[in-house]
C-alpha cells in the first residue's frame, strides 16, 4: 500500500530515483557556481568556474548513461518526446505524465546539449585563448576568441532555459496541484486515474557503472594524450642570461612576447631616459639584448597577452601599463592597491601574476598579495 | 631549503669578473682626480638632495636608503642589495658594473656624470662602513 498525504486523496509512488535527484541538484550547484563565477566574478575564479563547468558536463554524461540503463522514469524511452505527444500536450488532450512531460523532456534534451556545448567551447577557450589543456596544440588565439563568443552566447541561452524551466515547474505545479519541486527532492509523485502508464524497466545499475567507468577512463586517457602534445607558437621558455641580468637588475625581466618588435626597438633606443631613469647599457650589450628581444617579440607567438598588448598606446608604445587592454583588465583595481607593499608599482606584474616571467599570464596564476609592512 | 635558496640566489647573481677591489678603485679614482679620497665628503654627497637630475630621484638615498649596509628598494619595488662591501662582498669588485651604475645613477640624481673626486669619495666611504 502506498503512503498517502493528509491533504491528497492520491497515493504516492516513487518516480525519480535517488540518482536522478542527486544528478538534478548537483547540476543546479554546478551550473549555479559556473554562472556566478562566469558572469560576475573576476579572473581569479577561473579555476572554480572550470571545475563547475567540467562537473556539470560529467553529470550530464553520467545522466545520459542512466537514461539508457536506469529506472523507468529515468530512461529516455520513457520521455523522448514524439511530435504527436508534444501537440497533444500543448492542446492539453493527453493524459498526465508521471515522469517528464513532452515539453519538460524537450527542455531536458536542450539543456544536455547546451551544457555539453558549453563544456566543449570552454575547453576551446582554454586551448585557444589560454593555450592550455587538451586543445592547446590544435587551436590559437583566433579560435579561442571565437570560442569565447560562442561560450558566452550559449551561456545566455542556458540562463533563458533555466528561467523557462523554473517557470514551467511553477505553472505545471499549479495546473496539476502537485509540488514538482518537492517531488524532485522526495522522488515521490501522486498516482492519479488516467495517468499514462509507464513502460516497465528494470534498472541495470552494474551495467551503467561499467559503461560509466569505461567512458570516464577513455575520456581521461584521451585528455591526457591530447594535453601531452607540444603546443606551437608558445613564448620562449628560457630568458637570455644577458637580458635576465640587465633588464632584471631594476625590475622583473618582462617577457619579450609582451611587446611588438617596434616597441622593443624604441625602448632600447631610449635607455638613457628609461621611465624616468638612466638605464644605458654599453653598445655591444644593447645590440645583443635588442636582437634577442625582437627575435622573440609578440609577433612570434600566439598567446592572449601577446595579442592584446600588441595594441599599444601610440603615445607610449613601450609602456605595457598604458596599453588599452592593460587598462581595461586592471580598471576596477584601486590605485592604492598598486602603491602598497609588497606590490609598489603597476609595473610589478609578478607581484600578483605568479607566471608573469613566462609571458603567459594564466588566470589560474593570479593571487593579489596581502598588504605587508614596508 | 635555506641552502637551496642560498644556492639559487648565488646562481641567479650575474657571474662577476671580479677584476678590481675597493682599494684599487679608490686608487684609480684618486689618481684621476689628483687628490686623496675623503670618506666624510662621500657620505655627505650620498646623503644630500641634489638638483639637476630626474625628479623621481633627487638623492642616492631615494633608492639606497641612508644606510648602505641595509638593502634598498628601486622605484619598481625591487630590492637593491646593500652597497657596502662589508655586508655584500661582490660590491665594488667589477669595473664595468661600478662604471655602469655610477654612470646611470649620477645622471638620474645629478643630471651629469660624477667627477673622479666624487667617485673616489663615495667608494672610500662605502668601503669604510
Amino acid at each position: 500500500m502506498s503512503p498517502r498525504t493528509s491533504l491528497s486523496p492520491f497515493p504516492l509512488v516513487p518516480v525519480w530515483d535517488v540518482w536522478v535527484r542527486l544528478f538534478h541538484w548537483a547540476l543546479v550547484l554546478c551550473i549555479g557556481g559556473a554562472a556566478l563565477t562566469g558572469f560576475l566574478a573576476d579572473a581569479r575564479w577561473a579555476a572554480v568556474h572550470l571545475a563547475c563547468g567540467l562537473g556539470a558536463a560529467a553529470l550530464v554524461i553520467a545522466r545520459i548513461i542512466w537514461g539508457l540503463y536506469g529506472t523507468a522514469h529515468a530512461r529516455f524511452a520513457d520521455f523522448l518526446p514524439r511530435p504527436a505527444a508534444l501537440v497533444a500536450h500543448l492542446r492539453g488532450t493527453d493524459g498526465r505524465h508521471r515522469g517528464h512531460n513532452p515539453l519538460g523532456a524537450l527542455m531536458v534534451l536542450a539543456m544536455f546539449a547546451a551544457i555539453l556545448a558549453l563544456a566543449f567551447s570552454g575547453l576551446a577557450i582554454l586551448g585557444g585563448w589560454l593555450r592550455l589543456g587538451p586543445l592547446a596544440a590544435d587551436l590559437g588565439t583566433e579560435a579561442g576568441r571565437a570560442a569565447r563568443a560562442a561560450h558566452e552566447a550559449v551561456a545566455l541561452v542556458v540562463l533563458a532555459m533555466i528561467a523557462l524551466h523554473v517557470g514551467g515547474v511553477v505553472v505545471e505545479s499549479r495546473r496539476e496541484s502537485e509540488n514538482l519541486t518537492r517531488a524532485m527532492l522526495t522522488g515521490l509523485k501522486q498516482v492519479r486515474p488516467g495517468d499514462a502508464s509507464p513502460a516497465e524497466a528494470t534498472p541495470k545499475g552494474r551495467r551503467a557503472l561499467v559503461v560509466l567507468a569505461g567512458l570516464a577512463a577513455t575520456i581521461a586517457l584521451a585528455v591526457a594524450a591530447l594535453s601531452a602534445r607540444p603546443a606551437p607558437n608558445l613564448p620562449v621558455a628560457e630568458i637570455d642570461p644577458l637580458v635576465a641580468a640587465e633588464c632584471g637588475a631594476c625590475h622583473m625581466a618582462y617577457h619579450p612576447s609582451l611587446l611588438p618588435a617596434r616597441s622593443w626597438k624604441q625602448l632600447m633606443a631610449g635607455l638613457d631616459d628609461h621611465f624616468g631613469e638612466n638605464a644605458w647599457v654599453d653598445a655591444g650589450d644593447a645590440a645583443e639584448i635588442e636582437a634577442w628581444l625582437t627575435a622573440h617579440s609578440a609577433e612570434t607567438v600566439d598567446t592572449a597577452p601577446a595579442r592584446i598588448f600588441a595594441r599599444t598606446d601610440p603615445e607610449a608604445p613601450a609602456t605595457l601599463t598604458e596599453a588599452p587592454a592593460w587598462k581595461r583588465l586592471h580598471g576596477d583595481l584601486p590605485d592604492a592597491l598598486f602603491d602598497r607593499a609588497p606590490i609598489f608599482s603597476r609595473a610589478n606584474c609578478a607581484a600578483c601574476h605568479a607566471d608573469a616571467a613566462t609571458g603567459r599570464f594564466s588566470p589560474f596564476a593570479i593571487s593579489i598579495p596581502k598588504e605587508t609592512a614596508e | 631549503m635555506k641552502r637551496l635558496i642560498a644556492l639559487f640566489v648565488l646562481s641567479a647573481a650575474p657571474a662577476l669578473a671580479q677584476d678590481t677591489s675597493p682599494a684599487q678603485l679608490i686608487a684609480t679614482y684618486e689618481a684621476e682626480a689628483g687628490r686623496a679620497a675623503d670618506p666624510a665628503a662621500g657620505a655627505a654627497f650620498f646623503m644630500a638632495d641634489h638638483t639637476g637630475g630626474k625628479p623621481e630621484t633627487p638623492s642616492c638615498t631615494s633608492c639606497h636608503t641612508r644606510d648602505p649596509r641595509s638593502p634598498g628598494q628601486a622605484r619598481t619595488g625591487k630590492v637593491i642589495e646593500p652597497l657596502a662591501p662589508s655586508v655584500n662582498p661582490v660590491r665594488l669588485t667589477e669595473t664595468k658594473e661600478v662604471e655602469k651604475w655610477l654612470g646611470r645613477n649620477c645622471d638620474s640624481v645629478l643630471g651629469r656624470d660624477c667627477t673622479a673626486a666624487e667617485k673616489a669619495d663615495i667608494v672610500a666611504w662605502l668601503a669604510s662602513l
